[in-house]
């Protein structure tokens, strides 16, 4: 999270929207983005809350049914709403792979 | 007949011992699901509210913006 912070420029250059997002409640979540980012108060993305149906995670097939939250992945999104990189896994922390992705679309 | 006993000693631990690793596999959490989608599919689109206090659907940045979602376990935790 914090290193989508911290490019969080990089992003926008590229024409991209980011969002976190998790099953926490939208309290919780502002709670986490302060901390986080306390001399911004908050973190400069907004993060998405799959809290009361748990719809996306599902949609998405990252739940665990289990343990009732979702994984670790990130999915970049182009301009026509096609799914172009997914990472899953403990590789999904680090943004690089997400940018560069999300460099190219922006070269098309 | 001490032998017979050994050996059938032997095989009530031998299966006991498997048996205990059997339900220990068992007792074992399933493994991170892995997502059915993949790269060139279209993303589905949801409507969430955010922490900014506005809602947010994947739709409206059609033909925009693209969209990178981080999904993360749960609040508070690494990464």
């Amino acid at each position: 999270m914090k290193a989508y912070q911290a490019d969080i420029a990089k992003f926008t250059d590229a024409e991209t929207q980011v969002f976190g997002i998790s099953v926490d409640s939208v309290p919780a979540l502002k709670r986490w983005s302060e901390d986080l980012a306390p001399e911004t108060k908050g973190l400069s993305f907004p993060l998405l809350s799959d809290f009361k149906q748990r719809k996306v995670v599902k949609d998405y097939g990252i739940f665990n049914e289990a343990q009732g939250f979702g994984s670790r992945a990130t999915f970049v999104i182009d301009k026509e709403g096609v799914i172009r990189h997914i990472e899953e896994g403990s590789t999904a922390i680090d943004p690089s792979a997400a940018y560069q992705a999300c460099s190219m679309l922006k070269k098309k | 007949m001490l032998k017979k006993a050994l050996c059938l000693g032997l095989l009530i631990a031998l299966s006991v011992m498997a048996l205990a690793q059997q339900t220990s596999q068992q007792a074992r959490p399933p493994a991170a699901p892995k997502t059915h989608l993949k790269a060139g599919d279209a993303a589905p689109d949801f409507t969430l509210p955010a922490t900014d206090g506005k809602t947010y659907s994947l739709s409206e940045f059609k033909g925009k913006k693209n969209v990178v979602l981080a999904f993360y376990v749960l609040a508070f935790t690494g990464g």
